[in-house]
C-alpha cells in the first residue's frame, strides 16, 4: 500500500479539537499507555494508540496521515473505553482514513463501498435489488417444498406497515441462500409481522470504513429513506455488528429523519424467549458441549452497551445450558475486537489481521469451548479464520442455527456451521 | 428514531470506579442495599495491587500500621481515617480482601505489621495486604533466599537487572536473567499482553520450559506481574508446579496487570452480585430533590437517568477527574462542592518538590462531617443523602502517607454505614 501525497496531510490537533468529546483533549493525556496495552493493533506497522497521540502532539502530521496502521485499527473504541481522559483514537483514525486518496486506500474496502453505491439495494457484494428479491423468492419456494411444516411460511418484501423491517447480510443471498432459512423459520415461529425491504436491505456498510463521510451518509440516507417509506415501527438489524452502528450513528451524525426505532435482533431473540414465543432449551446438548460468545464491539461497546451483552448471554445460556457457557475474559463492553472489524477483513492485510486476531484466539482457547457463537458476520469470518490459522479446534456458529437446532426445525442443509458432533442432532422429523 | 432515555432506580448510586467506589458497592451490597455504580476507567490500572493501610507517619516508615493509626488520630485529627477506630478499619479491610478472594483474586489478610512489598525498581515499601501471587517474594527478601528474577525482551518498565542491582546489598543471593517470551519475539510487549497470553496452557507450558534451565539452584523465581488476568492464583499454582520452585510476582509500572485484574474482576463479578454497574459511563450531572437525586449519563446510543435515594461520591482526585484546578483555584467537578483552600496558588506548593512534608495542595479536597457527608462553609451537610469517600476527601496525602487503599476502604465502609442508616 503506497503512502499518499502531502497535500492530504491533516492537522491532527485541529481534528482532535473538532472530533473529541467535550472534556477530552490531547493535553490531558498523561502517556500512561493503558490504551496501547489494551489494544490488539499495538505494534502493527510500528504504531499504537499512545504513539498516535504522542505523534499528534508533536505535530507529526505527515507520518500520521500516511501510516497504514489506520487500516489495522478496527475503530473498536476499546482505547476510548479504557482512557481515563476519554481520548478516542478511533475518531482520529476515521479522519485519517478519509484523507487518503481513494487509489491508495485498501482496494477491498473501496470496492465494497463502490458496490454498495451501484443501486439502491446497498449490497457490498453488488447484489441488485431485483436479484435479491428473486433469490429470496426461490429460496422460500425450495424451503416450502422441502419442509411441509413450513408450507405456509411467508417472507414478505416491501410490506408497508409491517411491525418490523429486517435487514439481511449479503453473504447469504449471494453465496449461501439456504442460510437465510433459519431466521425465516424463527420469525415464522414467533409469528412476527415483518418484512424485508427491496431497497437498502443489505446489512453491511463499508462506506463508513473508507473514511469517506459523504459515502457513509449516502448509504445511510438510502437505507433510511427505504425504511421510512415502509412505515414500519422498528428496524431490526440482523446478526451483524457494524451495519447496526453505521445506521444509528449515521442518523445521529448526519441529522437524518428516521421514523422508526433501531433495534438488534439479539434483543428480540431474548424478548421472544422471555415471552415464551421461542421455547428453546438445552435438552439437545446431551454431550455438554461448551460454548463461548463473542460480544461484537459495534453492537455492545459502541452501541447498546452491556444490556446487549446481558441479552446475548441470556439467549446463549438458555440455548446451551448455563453450565455449558463459558465467558471469554475480558468480555461484554470490555471485550477485545476480533480483528475482523473496521474493514480489516477486506483490507488485504492477512498477516497483520491474524497477528491482531491472536489475542482473540488466545481468549477463546483459554475458555476451552467447543463452539464460538458470534452474532456478527465479520466476527464470524475472522474468528473462523484465526481458528484455522493458529490451529484451534473450535467451530463458529450463528445464533439462528442453534435456535433452530434447539426447536428441532434446523434442516440438514442448514448445518454447515455446525461441527460433526451436531450434524445429526435434533433433525426435523421426516428429513 | 429519537435518542432514548433508559431510567433506573436505585437506593444508593455510587459515583466512581476506583478502589473506594468498588469497596463502597461491596459494603452496600453486604448491607442489603440496592446499588448502582457509575464511572469510567479512572486510575485503577495504575495500582501496584498492594493494599496499603498506613505506611508512613510523621515522615517515618512505620512497621505497625495500627500503632501508626493511633498516632495519626493524635497528630492529624482531621484526617479522614482519624474518626474511625482500629477495629472498624480492620473490619472494613478484611471485608474488602475477603470479597476479593470470593471474586477470584486471593489477598493476604490484614496482619499486625506492614509487609515489605517489592517494587519493580528493586526497593520495598510498607503495605498491609498483598495479592497471594506476590507473597512469596516478600518471604524470599526476608530470608535472603536464592532467587532468580526474570524479565523479557521488549518488555518496558521492568528490568530484572535493575531489580537485582538495587537489591544487591540487602539480598546478595538474588540473580537476574532475560528471556524471550514465547510467541512474542522481536516486538515491544506490555505486561497485559503477556498476562493474556498466559491464560492459555500452551503459553504456561512454554514459559515454564524456558525458565527451568535457568534455575541453577534458585529456591524462588520472581516474574513481573503477568501470571494471567482472571485466575492468577491458579496460573501461579500451575506454573509453580511446572517449574518446580516457588514463584512470585513483582508489580510493574503502569499500566500494570494487578490493577487491570481488579477492575476486570469487579466488572465480571458485580452483575452476578446484583449490582448495576456501568463502568464506562461518566455521570454528567446530578440534581438533588426532596427524596434523593437524579443522575444523568450519556451512553453511546441512549441516555441514562438514575433515580437514587442516596449518592456516594468516590470520584478521586485530579487523575480520575474528581477534582480539577485552574491557575487560581481548585474545584470539585461534578457538584461544585465547596473546597476550603488558600487564597492563592502560591500556597499550594512548598519550595522543594521532594519536601518530606509534602505539598499543601495534596491535602485539599472535600470536607465531610462525622458521617462522611460533604459540608458547606457553615459546617452543615450539603445534602442529607450525599456521602463521599476515598481520595477526594480533604486532610490526607495518601500517596505520601502510603494509605491509599486504607483510606478508600475504611471511608467507603463508614460512608456506606452512614448511607444505610440514612436510608432507614
Amino acid at each position: 500500500m503506497g503512502a499518499h501525497s502531502r497535500e492530504n496531510t491533516l492537522d491532527f490537533l485541529q481534528v482532535a479539537k473538532d472530533l473529541l468529546p467535550s472534556g477530552a483533549s490531547y493535553d490531558a493525556c498523561v502517556g500512561c499507555g493503558i490504551c496501547a496495552s489494551g489494544c490488539p493493533a499495538s505494534g502493527l506497522f510500528g504504531m499504537d494508540p499512545r504513539r498516535f497521540i504522542n505523534m499528534a502532539m508533536l505535530g507529526m502530521n505527515e507520518e500520521l496521515s500516511t501510516t497504514p496502521w489506520v487500516w489495522a485499527c478496527t475503530q473498536c473504541k476499546r482505547c476510548a473505553y479504557l482512557c481515563p481522559m476519554g481520548i478516542d483514537v478511533s475518531l482520529l483514525v476515521g479522519a485519517a482514513r478519509g484523507a487518503w486518496p481513494t487509489e491508495d486506500k485498501p482496494s477491498g474496502i473501496v470496492r465494497s463501498c463502490a458496490a454498495q453505491r451501484l443501486d439502491e439495494s446497498t449490497s457490498a457484494m453488488g447484489l441488485m435489488s431485483e436479484d435479491f428479491v428473486e433469490i429470496v423468492e426461490e429460496t422460500v419456494e425450495e424451503l416450502k417444498e422441502n419442509d411441509s411444516r413450513f408450507a405456509d411460511l411467508k417472507v414478505p418484501i416491501d410490506k408497508k406497515g409491517a411491525k418490523f423491517v429486517i435487514n439481511q447480510n449479503s453473504r447469504e443471498p449471494a453465496t449461501e441462500p439456504e442460510e437465510m432459512a433459519p431466521l425465516w423459520k424463527i420469525l415464522d415461529y414467533v409469528g412476527a409481522d415483518w418484512t424485508y425491504a427491496s431497497k437498502g436491505w443489505a446489512a453491511e456498510n463499508f462506506c463508513m470504513f473508507t473514511g469517506d463521510l459523504d459515502a457513509w451518509k449516502d448509504m445511510v440516507e438510502t437505507r433510511v429513506n427505504a425504511i421510512n417509506a415502509l412505515e414500519c415501527e422498528t428496524w431490526i438489524n440482523t446478526e451483524c455488528g457494524h451495519s447496526f452502528f453505521t445506521l444509528w450513528a449515521g442518523i445521529e451524525k448526519f441529522g437524518l429523519e428516521a421514523n422508526f426505532e433501531a433495534e438488534s435482533l439479539v434483543t428480540y431473540y431474548a424478548q421472544w424467549i422471555r415471552e415464551g414465543k421461542l421455547p428453546v432449551n438445552s435438552d439437545w446438548n446431551k454431550g455438554n458441549l461448551k460454548f463461548t460468545v463473542q460480544d461484537p464491539c459495534q453492537l455492545v461497546r459502541k452501541s447498546i452497551g452491556d444490556q446487549a451483552a446481558d441479552d446475548l448471554r441470556f439467549v446463549v445460556k438458555t440455548l446451551v445450558g448455563e453450565e455449558n457457557f463459558i465467558d471469554m475474559q475480558p468480555c461484554r463492553s470490555a471485550n477485545y475486537c476480533c480483528g475482523g472489524g473496521g474493514g480489516f477483513l477486506q483490507a488485504g492485510m492477512s498477516k497483520e489481521r491474524r497477528a491482531y486476531g491472536k489475542r482473540k484466539f488466545d481468549q477463546i482457547i483459554a475458555t476451552e469451548a467447543d463452539y464460538v457463537l458470534t452474532p456478527c458476520h465479520n466476527c464470524h469470518s475472522q474468528i473462523d479464520d484465526v481458528g484455522e490459522h493458529f490451529g484451534g479446534a473450535y467451530t463458529v456458529t450463528h445464533l439462528w442455527t442453534l435456535i433452530c437446532l434447539s426447536l428441532g426445525i434446523l434442516g440438514p442443509d442448514e448445518r454447515k456451521y455446525l461441527g460433526p458432533d451436531l450434524a445429526d442432532i435434533n433433525l426435523p422429523e421426516g428429513t | 428514531m429519537k435518542r432514548g432515555t433508559r431510567r433506573i432506580e436505585t437506593q444508593l448510586a455510587v459515583i466512581g470506579t476506583g478502589i473506594a467506589g468498588f469497596a463502597a458497592s461491596i459494603f452496600a451490597l453486604q448491607r442489603g442495599l440496592d446499588v448502582a455504580q457509575f464511572g469510567h476507567s479512572g486510575a485503577m490500572a495504575y495500582t501496584t495491587g498492594y493494599l496499603d493501610l498506613l505506611g508512613v507517619h510523621d515522615q517515618r516508615v512505620r512497621t505497625d500500621p495500627w500503632a501508626a493509626l493511633d498516632d495519626l488520630r493524635r497528630d492529624e485529627p482531621h484526617h479522614p481515617m482519624s474518626g474511625l477506630g482500629n477495629q472498624t478499619i480492620r473490619t472494613a479491610f478484611d471485608g474488602f480482601t475477603d470479597a476479593l478472594g470470593e471474586m477470584g483474586i486471593g489477598y493476604t489478610r490484614a496482619g499486625e505489621r506492614n509487609l515489605s512489598g517489592l517494587l519493580p525498581n528493586g526497593i520495598a515499601k510498607p503495605t498491609l495486604s498483598v495479592p497471594d501471587t506476590m507473597l512469596a517474594g516478600i518471604t524470599a527478601l526476608e530470608t535472603g533466599a536464592r532467587t532468580l528474577v526474570i524479565d523479557f525482551d521488549g518488555l518496558q518498565g521492568f528490568s530484572a537487572k535493575a531489580f537485582e542491582v538495587n537489591f544487591a546489598e540487602r539480598w546478595p543471593a538474588l540473580r537476574s536473567a532475560r528471556l524471550t517470551f514465547p510467541g512474542m519475539e522481536n516486538r515491544q510487549v506490555f505486561p497485559e499482553v503477556l498476562a493474556r497470553s498466559l491464560e492459555t496452557r500452551a503459553t504456561q507450558d512454554a514459559l515454564a520450559e524456558a525458565i527451568r534451565p535457568l534455575l541453577n539452584g534458585a529456591e524462588y523465581v520472581g516474574l513481573p506481574a503477568i501470571l494471567g488476568m482472571h485466575a492468577p492464583d491458579a496460573v501461579l499454582a500451575r506454573m509453580q508446579e511446572a517449574i518446580g520452585v516457588k514463584l512470585f510476582e513483582i508489580p510493574t509500572i503502569p499500566p500494570a496487570v494487578p490493577g487491570i485484574r481488579l477492575r476486570e474482576c469487579f466488572e465480571r463479578a458485580f452483575p452476578e452480585m446484583g449490582a448495576k454497574l456501568e463502568p464506562q459511563l461518566k455521570v454528567a450531572n446530578v440534581e438533588f430533590g426532596v427524596s434523593g437525586a437524579t443522575l444523568y449519563l450519556h451512553g453511546p446510543m441512549e441516555d441514562l437517568q438514575v433515580e437514587a435515594s442516596a449518592v456516594l461520591l468516590a470520584t478521586g482526585r485530579f487523575l480520575s477527574g474528581g477534582l480539577r484546578s485552574d491557575q487560581h483555584r481548585l474545584s470539585e467537578t461534578l457538584l461544585d462542592l465547596p473546597i476550603r483552600q488558600p487564597e492563592g496558588r502560591q500556597e499550594w506548593f512548598r519550595r522543594e518538590y521532594l519536601d518530606p512534608r509534602g505539598h499543601p495542595v495534596n491535602r485539599l479536597g472535600v470536607e465531610v462531617d462525622s458521617t462522611f457527608r460533604p459540608i458547606g462553609p457553615d459546617g452543615d451537610p450539603v445534602h442529607e443523602k450525599l456521602f463521599a469517600a476515598g481520595a477526594i476527601l480533604a486532610h490526607q496525602d495518601w500517596a505520601r502517607q502510603r494509605c491509599g487503599a486504607g483510606l478508600a476502604i475504611a471511608t467507603a465502609y463508614s460512608a456506606t454505614e452512614a448511607a444505610t442508616a440514612a436510608l432507614g
